[in-house]
């Protein structure tokens, strides 16, 4: 990795100076989680890999409004990613397609070499795995309200119409979800 | 208005897209002036990337790399120029200025005819105020005039030109001041007026009024000759806006002065 702005919390920034090392950096450090996400997301690489070039153009048009004091930098850049995913799942209305590509997933991620350096590699893997963790104490049914609406950009009463289960319900879960990943997040910070 | 803690509640919704445009309404009005709920709502636009943040990364294609941030920043733009239907950033920004232009233009031109129309209404209420002040006036001088201890009356009665017609005066003579109200005469044409003449050595004007519908109406003259001095009221049909002098002696109802 070649960038001229050694500490990852201050790329953005550098990106907003017009720093293209800082951008490539970015890249480097970044999309295999975004493009991960879009392939949740879209279930198809070739708008996976549209939407990722759309995400990063935004990421370097709009890294002036970045704050840093609002939250991290990979929480910007992934919601950059998932706005603009969820925007072309629902632009293409896609999502039946999205049920019958179930399994693709898979086979692309076997193809992943991932690139960031060893020490990115071995860091953003342990907070993969804490992540993991975490996610893993949620209920399963909190769970699979947040994953509806997040990946799927479900609303709640379309979550309610897919899970079978009243609108009360499905609110309550995500919410009690929500706060239970809100008391997580201080160990990723 | 919503307490903290439902403000929280829908800003956890809200941080995964699931709020509805009602809370999420409820939510923006509370946060504009909220800071601590502002900094909860982050927490939770943080926190929802966890679910991305778990999963396996998968390395794009070199080829998009390669097209995102080869060469200089402006290939970015280039490049994505070069992947997709056109230049469709550039297509977005303009339609989205467009957009924005024209909503701008809309609404400035919606407040200008609110404008235009609240100026209208305003000189209408004016008018009309106006209008209502002269009524007042006048019904403050025929009710002066009805219950005046010294006001006499005179009744005109109808002519040739209008038998079924009458006219009452109600005189005021210490005030020189008479209220003269007229029955059944018929309406006038458009180009015509009615003309009340006090006759002494000779017809003087009193006044022009003009009769619609029911066939009644009522002037108030002032400055009237000395009562001794009037031996009758008549009224005539006249070009629009009165003569100085009769120019007929077609008298619609007519009568004598007893003063």
């Amino acid at each position: 990795m070649s960038t001229s702005v050694d500490s990852a919390s201050a790329l953005i920034p550098a990106v907003a100076c017009g720093d293209i090392a800082a951008f490539e950096a970015v890249y480097d450090r970044y999309s295999g989680t975004l493009y991960a996400l879009l392939l949740r997301i879209l279930g198809n690489a070739e708008d996976a890999q549209e939407v990722l070039q759309e995400s990063f153009v935004k990421v370097w048009t709009t890294a002036r409004m970045f704050d840093a004091a609002r939250g991290s930098e990979v929480a910007w850049l992934i919601s950059i990613a998932r706005s603009k995913g969820i925007d072309k799942l629902r632009s293409r209305k896609i999502r039946s397609d999205r049920e019958n590509d179930a399994g693709r997933e898979i086979s692309i991620q076997s193809s992943f070499v991932d690139k960031t350096t060893g020490a990115d590699n071995a860091i953003l893997s342990q907070e993969r795995i804490a992540v993991r963790n975490a996610l893993a104490e949620l209920p399963e049914a909190q769970r699979i309200a947040l994953e509806l609406a997040y990946f799927e950009g479900l609303s709640q009463s379309e979550i309610s119409e897919r899970l079978n289960e009243p609108l009360g319900t499905v609110k309550t879960r995500m919410q009690l979800g929500m706060k239970k990943l809100r008391d997580r997040l201080q160990a990723f910070r | 208005m919503i307490t903290h803690e439902e403000a929280q509640e829908i800003a956890a919704l809200d941080a995964i897209g699931a709020a509805s445009p009602d809370e999420e309404l409820t939510l923006h009005e509370h946060l504009a002036g909220c800071a601590e709920c502002r900094r909860v709502r982050d927490e939770y636009a943080e926190a929802v990337t966890l679910l991305a943040r778990g999963l396996d990364p998968v390395t794009p294609p070199a080829e998009v790399r390669e097209r995102v941030v080869s060469g200089d920043a402006s290939n970015v733009v280039d490049a994505r120029s070069r992947f997709g239907a056109g230049a469709w950033w550039l297509a977005t920004a303009a339609t989205l200025f467009l957009a924005l232009w024209g909503w701008r233009e809309l609404a400035m031109r919606v407040e200008r005819e609110k404008y235009n129309t609240q100026q209208a209404e305003n000189r209408r209420l004016a008018e009309e105020n106006v209008r209502l002040a002269q009524r007042n006036d006048k019904l403050s001088a025929e009710m002066a005039a009805l219950a005046s201890a010294g006001t006499r009356t005179i009744s005109l009665s109808g002519q040739q030109a209008s038998p079924s017609a009458s006219a009452r005066v109600f005189l005021e003579p210490e005030k020189r001041r008479a209220v003269v109200f007229f029955y059944n005469l018929p309406a006038n044409a458009k180009d015509k007026s009615y003309q009340l003449w006090i006759i002494t050595s000779k017809p003087q004007s009193a006044g022009v009024f003009d009769v619609t519908g029911n066939g009644n109406a009522s002037i108030t003259i002032e400055n009237l000759p000395v009562a001794t001095e009037i031996k009758a009221l008549a009224v005539t049909l006249e070009p629009r806006g009165g003569v100085a002098q009769p120019t007929n002696t077609n008298f619609f109802v007519m009568g004598s002065s007893s003063l």
